[in-house]
């Protein structure tokens, strides 16, 4: 049988995810290419509605990650971005998306061995769960 | 404070008509803002009044709820006027408001505000059906309500939204008006709830009154008997939308108008994203999405602009029903809403409209909270 290949949808902040991506990259660390990443300025700046049109799309996992609390270029916004997840991980579960599909983590700028273990990780586990409900019945 | 509203030939409508028009003409007090019927019309609409003459056909306890006046209020007051307005609004009105209080879109600075207990509604179109066939006694309709407490207007049940609140009783009020409880053959009754609330009611130099003993034991019939109904109505609606699929069945007719979110009183962007030209996409987008499925229903986007919404203000979602009121093709928007909006408040321990010291869930944050939605464990 053909091996299931998820889509995840992940929104990094500039000054952390992405940079540890970055370093994953110069360090030749390798990550599955089913993660497709979306570069933004902060996690504070992911609009619900961004997580809501990817799963909509036929995401079958979405990860938001950034700086570690404290670490916020500015100041706060991985806070807030918490609570927007937390907010999702409420809604959606009710109309059958279920809340280990949408994941937060904070990975520094350093960490580019963490950010390449942690999408690894992440791969599995949405393999583990299969092609995402809402995509097989919207027909994506 | 306590006080009692008399009034002649049994007529509690005529009677409360008496005491705003009392209260309009007592010093301090420039403008009413209320139900009135219009001129020539059926229609009651929110009125602000200045001419103690017009009150002859405000309807202050009527089954009319054309909007929110939350909203209106908010239009009246998110800038100095620099005139006192007293404000006849429903629960639902004043939990509205207390919210947009709270965006910097409203201020009760220059406000008196005088609660009722909620004298339900129906639908507009139910409204309208009932006129047309029926003429509408303002004191019978106030018997039904308040004495029988009853769930349906001869025959036209009133709004979900209304048979399910469980908050139909005002708080955060300067004023309350108190009707349930009471022997309303004999008058009606007034409480402060604020010092402000106080001093108006002093100036109007009414007979002092208590509260019926009974009137606690009411209270909590209703809404026990309203909190049941809603859990009814919250399981039958869960089970109707408990997927993505099933989303899409219930907003089939759906035509992409925004009604609900014109008409939902907490819904506050100033320019909403559905309005911005992200949506206004290219033509070659339509086919490309076309292409992927084989098929795309127009207008687009519609179960996306549902899931934002929810996503966006269902925390603060004080259940008044409007956005079914306003929905041309009868989506009960209102039961979806609901059903999501308990899930959302209950998160984030928040209750919408009565703490005014309460701030906005997402506005707000915690250093140390939520830590185990962190992380891929």
């Amino acid at each position: 049988m053909e091996r299931f290949e998820p889509v995840i949808i992940a929104f990094v902040c500039n000054w952390c995810t992405y940079t540890a991506a970055d370093l994953a990259g110069t360090s030749r660390l390798s990550y599955p290419s089913n993660i497709r990443l979306i570069r933004v300025m902060c996690t504070g700046m992911v609009d619900p509605q961004y997580v809501i049109k990817a799963f909509l799309e036929g995401a079958d996992g979405v990860l938001i990650s950034g700086c570690h609390p404290g670490d916020c270029h500015y100041i706060n916004g991985n806070y807030k971005a918490r609570r927007r997840i937390k907010l999702l991980k409420e809604l959606l579960p009710r109309f059958g998306i279920e809340k280990d599909r949408l994941r937060l983590t904070w990975i520094g700028a350093s960490d580019g061995i963490e950010f390449a273990e942690v999408m690894t990780q992440l791969n599995d586990q949405i393999i583990e769960m299969g092609p995402s409900r809402t995509k097989l019945s919207m027909g994506l | 404070m306590i006080c009692k509203i008399e009034y002649e030939d049994n007529s509690p409508a005529k009677g409360l008509q008496r005491f705003f028009k009392q209260l309009l003409e007592s010093q301090g007090i420039d403008a009413l803002f209320l139900p009135v019927r219009l001129k020539d019309s059926t229609s009651i609409m929110p009125s602000l009044v200045t001419d103690p003459a017009q009150l002859e056909n405000a309807v202050p306890l009527g089954p009319a709820f054309p909007i929110n006046s939350g909203r209106m209020v908010s239009r009246l007051s998110y800038k100095e006027s620099g005139r006192k307005t007293a404000v006849l609004l429903r629960p639902c009105e004043i939990r509205a408001f207390i919210e947009l209080i709270k965006l910097k879109q409203g201020s009760r600075q220059e406000l008196i505000l005088i609660g009722i207990d909620c004298p339900k509604a129906l639908t507009s179109s139910d409204y309208m059906a009932y006129m047309k066939k029926n003429p509408l006694d303002d004191d019978a309709y106030i018997e039904k309500i308040f004495s029988q407490n009853s769930n349906n207007l001869n025959g036209f049940e009133f709004s979900s939204a209304c048979n399910t609140c469980e908050n139909p009783f005002p708080v955060n009020t300067d004023i309350n008006i108190i009707l349930h409880g009471v022997d309303l053959s004999a008058g009606m009754l007034v409480e402060s709830g604020s010092e402000a609330g106080r001093q108006v009611l002093e100036n109007l130099n009414m007979p002092q009154a208590s509260v019926p003993e009974n009137r606690d034991k009411i209270v909590t019939r209703i809404k026990e008997d309203n909190s049941k109904a809603n859990e009814a109505m919250i399981k039958s609606i869960e089970a109707k939308t408990d997927s993505i699929l099933k989303l899409n069945a219930f907003f089939a007719q759906c035509i992409n108008c925004y009604n609900c979110r014109n008409m939902c009183p907490v819904c506050y962007c100033k320019e909403c994203v559905f309005n911005t030209d992200v949506f206004y996409h290219q033509p070659a987008q339509y086919y490309q999405w076309a292409e992927k499925k084989g098929i795309e229903k127009l207008p687009t986007d519609t179960v996306f602009y549902h899931l934002t919404r929810m996503a966006h203000i269902s925390h603060a979602c004080v259940g008044c029903g409007q956005c079914s009121n306003a929905c041309p093709n009868d989506i009960n928007v209102f039961e979806l809403f609901k059903s999501v909006a308990q899930n959302t408040q209950a998160a984030f321990e928040y209750s919408p409209g009565t703490d005014e010291n309460q701030p906005p869930p997402l506005s707000v944050f915690n250093e140390r909270e939520f830590e185990d939605i962190v992380g891929i464990k």
